[in-house]
């Protein structure tokens, strides 16, 4: 079977199973009752894309701090990146964004739980975003630094038109899979009332009392951002592999 | 060329290189030989620049190798092709005689369209690295190194990571540079193209220079260990 008759069959694969399931489960399945709420699941939608946006931006930034200090010669940041780390490792993203919002925040003066929030997922997604960096830079391997060194390149010049135009290459496919891991996790967000994908959803299905349909078109919403943003990542990692 | 070597001794965790005093007149093409972790490497990378030694000094037709402009007059040829793996053959030229060199876009072109066509890569330029074969990239970072027109071209095992044809192929394009007039240091481990090549050969183990002369020491080798390496690799 060729390569695009196969993918139709899986995905009409796919589409039997989910009317197979609508089918077989008791309820009416019928998503007008969400027309009413158009305006408010749009806005979690736009807010779901935004600030997952937001956190992959800041997560860059911090992920780069982080990726500094793990190659820093002072042993304490070194230290100090490795035991964030493992903290980071070990805790749960809902838990993270609690903390943050309710504990740390308050604590700084900070009452605006929403950002907190979004800085939850960022320094969540920091070590992450860190390891990227370490893949992308260390695949430069020392020989090309030697030829660089031996021609004659100003530093300027090895970043600007040899380290950079790599490492943003190498980094592009890992960073895209992470940002697909923040616009999932920031559904999280709905503990603090903040109105993304989810929470939109949750509440219009709270006066609607549509749940099963409330959850399939919150999937299919979720589908809508992820999937043409991995066809995207697999499309560069084809387009810019080295 | 004059290769003039004095006192050399380099440490990484073990002595590589121990009290190495050498020098040479006249000869065009110098191969280094011996078995893996000899030295020869760490040699090779002291006579172009690259790497700092110890202890010791190094001359090359007159100029020490640790005064900063003499590595822009040297051409070297890694073992694993070491192009920049995001340009294209062509650009891997241009890019260091423009932004290094100062030549023009133009002039830049010029120079990498010869040395590729030197190379039998005349209609390869347009392709990134990983789309060629290992020889191919392996004669187009020869052609870098020529592009720079440099005194002294190194090239260190050029084939050690080439299946045979692949090593044929590259050697044989380096043989036709023979009459361009540019002078060879080389470590290789192909003995007939040492034969066919060199017109000087220094043979190394453990670190020191153990024997040295024309191409006829491949047939009479003196030192024990040479006689060794010589009775492994015919």
């Amino acid at each position: 079977m060729n390569k695009t008759v196969s993918y139709i069959f899986a995905i009409m694969t796919v589409i039997a199973f989910a009317l197979a399931v609508i089918f077989l489960q008791k309820d009416a399945f019928t998503l007008s009752s969400f027309t009413d709420y158009k305006t408010l699941i749009q806005l979690g939608f736009i807010n779901t894309i935004l600030v997952s946006i937001y956190s992959l931006l800041g997560s860059l930034v911090f992920g780069f701090i982080f990726y500094l200090l793990s190659i820093s010669k002072i042993n304490y940041l070194e230290a100090l990146d490795d035991v964030f780390t493992e903290i980071i490792y070990g805790t749960p993203l809902l838990v993270l964004i609690v903390v943050m919002a309710f504990v740390i925040g308050p604590a700084f003066n900070t009452y605006n739980r929403n950002l907190m929030g979004i800085f939850a997922i960022i320094i969540y997604m920091t070590p992450y975003m860190k390891n990227v960096y370490k893949s992308a830079f260390s695949s430069i391997s020392e020989e090309q630094y030697m030829a660089m060194d031996l021609f004659g390149f100003t530093p300027f010049q090895r970043y600007r038109y040899i380290i950079i135009p790599q490492v943003i290459r190498i980094l592009m496919p890992p960073m895209m899979n992470n940002f697909s891991l923040i616009i999932k996790g920031s559904a999280l967000l709905n503990v603090l009332a903040y109105t993304e994908l989810y929470y939109a959803i949750r509440v219009a299905t709270s006066k609607t009392f549509a749940f099963v349909e409330g959850y399939i078109l919150m999937w299919v919403l979720y589908l809508i951002i992820t999937i043409p943003l991995s066809q995207f990542t697999k499309y560069v990692e084809r387009k810019w592999s080295l | 060329m004059k290769i003039d070597i004095k006192n050399l001794s380099h440490t990484y965790d073990v002595e590589v290189l121990s009290d190495i005093n050498f020098s040479l007149e006249d000869y065009t093409s110098v191969a280094i030989i011996g078995v893996s972790g000899s030295g020869k490497s760490t040699l090779i990378r002291m006579m172009s620049g690259l790497e700092k030694p110890t202890k010791g000094q190094i001359s090359i037709n007159g100029s020490d190798v640790n005064e900063p402009d003499y590595k822009k007059s040297v051409g070297f040829v890694f073992q694993n092709h070491n192009l920049f793996p995001h340009l294209t053959l062509k650009k891997n030229i241009t890019l260091v005689l423009e932004k290094t060199r100062g030549y023009s876009k133009e002039e830049a072109d010029k120079i990498a369209e010869k040395n590729l066509a030197l190379l039998h890569l005349g209609d390869q330029g347009d392709k990134l690295p990983k789309n060629v074969s290992g020889g191919q990239a392996q004669r187009a970072s020869i052609a870098r190194a020529l592009s720079i027109d440099p005194d002294v071209i190194f090239l260190d095992e050029p084939t050690s990571s080439l299946d045979p044809i692949l090593t044929h192929d590259v050697l044989h394009a380096v043989e036709e540079l023979r009459d361009i007039g540019k002078h060879f240091i080389f470590i290789t481990h192909q003995i007939s193209f040492v034969k066919d090549f060199a017109n000087y050969i220094i043979f190394m183990h453990e670190g020191k220079i153990v024997e040295h002369g024309k191409p006829e020491i491949l047939d009479n080798p003196q030192h024990d260990s040479f006689k060794h390496f010589m009775k492994k690799v015919r």
